[in-house]
């Protein structure tokens, strides 16, 4: 038997962010972003119900439909595209993740909007949580907000994704670390 | 079997066996910065296992990474350990010579593979080729590689018959250390980063094979992309598709059968989160004759193909076609698996029995990159003696 030295053939990226970065707080008088896709309907309709919610409280919601489209000319405007949405807001809820390629596109576009010093939070399904957890570690910020939806969801007619979503209404904004109290009850 | 291991101070100084072993200028220190583990290394059954144990191998026996032996393939490479090659998504870690090193070394590669594999890595980097989605997603997408140039013998990489697996040859090591290091240094692990449903053979060893340019009537496949003599393409691929016609006998007829056979529901070119997307077909030098005779023009075949793998709308079900409708993909009544005529990309391969054709079906939104490949002395004396 003989014993020596071998080498490592791994490589891992050494810096990480390990904190969630900014609170929400209350919506009121804020501009939530809600960053949507191509892909998941169900997505789209628990997005509608949260964001109708959230409009009740004060806030101002907007959407940007990301396409799966990241290269070439398309990719390029869809980069500009995510660059200008994240001009227009003040908090970012970014989904969903929901495959793998998708996870990772979430995860990347929540990413930008962290790295600016937006409160972010990443919407994934259950099934995609980890990958989830393992690419913002992977992309230097393994501390960035999660919320899990359960899975499957897209499968689901609309009436069911819609309980899920007043179901997880207060555990998507403890996610965010937001409020719905409006302007004069958080003045009191 | 033994699986001891300890962690080696990595600066402290190792015996140097080359002068050329850090560089094309030679020199006295230690440039090989990879943390340093102590196992059993005659022993092919307890190394592998113990790869397995360190989360670095793919099951198959693996070479055990030595000094020496990176050492010796470093200098036919004629590249510093320390360059930085690339960095690979999702882990966003420098891939540098050493790395590509040390993990070709486990597959049993050779080291005049190396500019192969440097050529192959640049191009998965590549932005446009979305690396990124391709190592996260549940579908189970690998990049083939396509090599093009005198080079596809000096490392004999197949091209002839069975050219996409059976035939034997040490240029399937080159694929199985690209995989190895798509999961030590990119991460791609299965059920940690990536979600790939069922995965796919070519995962392990990778695909890897070259065009038969001496039969091909076409000009090589690199060339028509601006890129001449030995380069590589690579290409997100879903697998591998084949397509049986015992039956045609003219250039049309052929292009048709491939085109219908291409063009199904499930593929990804169809799906809604691929906006658009190219198609890759390999045809046997057979049938690259008889086409070529009735349909001179290559752009012509790629326009054939195009429109014979599109599908009328109404054979979609609703929801499908209603999503298509909704982001402007279905056009005059038909829905489009590669984008325009040039994203079909041709090559000519394959066995002198010809009745088949492959179809390599795109991941979708990545796209095909060709790179140049770096001869390096080792290639060139191979080359030419």
């Amino acid at each position: 038997m003989a014993i020596a030295n071998v080498l490592d053939p791994t490589a891992l990226r050494a810096d990480d962010i390990t904190t969630p970065g900014p609170d929400a707080g209350p919506l009121a008088g804020r501009t939530v972003g809600i960053r949507l896709d191509e892909i998941w309907r169900a997505w789209d309709w628990v997005s509608e119900l949260w964001a109708a919610e959230f409009r009740a409280a004060g806030a101002e919601v907007v959407f940007w439909r990301s396409s799966q489209g990241r290269t070439g000319a398309e990719g390029e405007k869809v980069a500009l595209a995510l660059e200008e949405f994240l001009d227009r807001i003040d908090i970012a809820l970014v989904g969903l993740a929901n495959c793998g390629s998708c996870t990772g596109w979430t995860v990347h576009d929540a990413l930008a909007a962290a790295v600016r010093g937006l409160p972010t939070t990443a919407v994934c399904t259950d099934n995609f949580t980890e990958l989830a957890q393992n690419l913002a570690r992977r992309g230097g910020h393994s501390g960035l907000r999660l919320h899990v939806l359960p899975y499957p969801l897209n499968e689901q007619q609309r009436g069911d994704v819609d309980a899920v979503a007043r179901t997880h209404l207060a555990g998507v904004l403890q996610t965010m670390g937001a409020s719905l109290e409006t302007l004069a009850e958080a003045a009191v | 079997m033994s699986t001891t291991t300890q962690n080696i101070d990595t600066n402290a100084a190792a015996p140097v066996a080359d002068l050329r072993d850090c560089g094309p200028e030679g020199c006295a220190i230690d440039w090989l910065s990879s943390k340093r583990h102590a196992t059993e290394v005659d022993d092919i059954t307890a190394f592998t296992q113990f790869t397995l144990e360190q989360g670095w191998g793919d099951g198959l026996p693996a070479i055990p990474p030595t000094e020496a032996r990176v050492r010796e393939f470093l200098a036919a490479s004629e590249r510093y350990p320390d360059e930085i090659i690339c960095t690979l998504p999702p882990n966003n870690a420098e891939c540098t010579v050493e790395k590509i090193a040390i993990n070709a070394v486990m597959a049993g590669a050779q080291p005049e593979s190396m500019g192969l594999l440097i050529a192959a890595l640049e191009a998965m980097a590549a932005p446009d080729f979305e690396l990124f989605g391709q190592n996260a997603t549940t579908a189970p997408v690998v990049p083939l590689m396509l090599v093009n140039g005198p080079i596809r013998d000096a490392l004999d990489i197949p091209y002839r018959h069975g050219c996409l697996g059976g035939d034997a040859t040490s240029a399937l090591a080159i694929g199985r250390a690209v995989r190895l290091v798509m999961r030590n240094v990119a991460g791609q692990v299965v059920n940690v980063t990536s979600q790939s449903t069922f995965g796919t053979p070519g995962r392990v060893a990778g695909i890897l094979f070259g065009e038969w340019e001496e039969r091909s009537p076409w000009a090589p496949l690199a060339e028509r992309r601006g890129v001449h003599g030995d380069a590589v393409t690579v290409y997100g691929t879903m697998g591998t598709m084949n397509i049986l016609d015992t039956t045609s006998q003219t250039g049309p007829e052929f292009l048709e059968m491939i085109g219908k056979s291409l063009g199904y529901p499930g593929a990804n070119g169809f799906n809604t989160s691929m906006p658009y997307a190219e198609i890759l077909v390999a045809i046997n030098p057979v049938w690259a004759q008889i086409i070529h005779r009735d349909v001179p023009q290559l752009e012509d075949v790629q326009e054939q193909i195009w429109r014979w793998s599109s599908l009328g709308a109404d054979y979609l079900t609703t929801n499908h076609r209603e999503q298509l409708e909704a982001l402007g993909r279905v056009i005059d009544g038909r829905v489009y698996l590669a984008t325009t005529p040039q994203d079909v990309l041709v090559a000519c391969c394959g066995g002198t029995g010809g009745l088949h054709a492959t179809g390599f079906h795109s991941f979708g939104s990545c796209l095909t990159q060709t790179r140049a490949i770096p001869r390096s002395n080792a290639n060139k004396m191979q080359t030419t003696t």
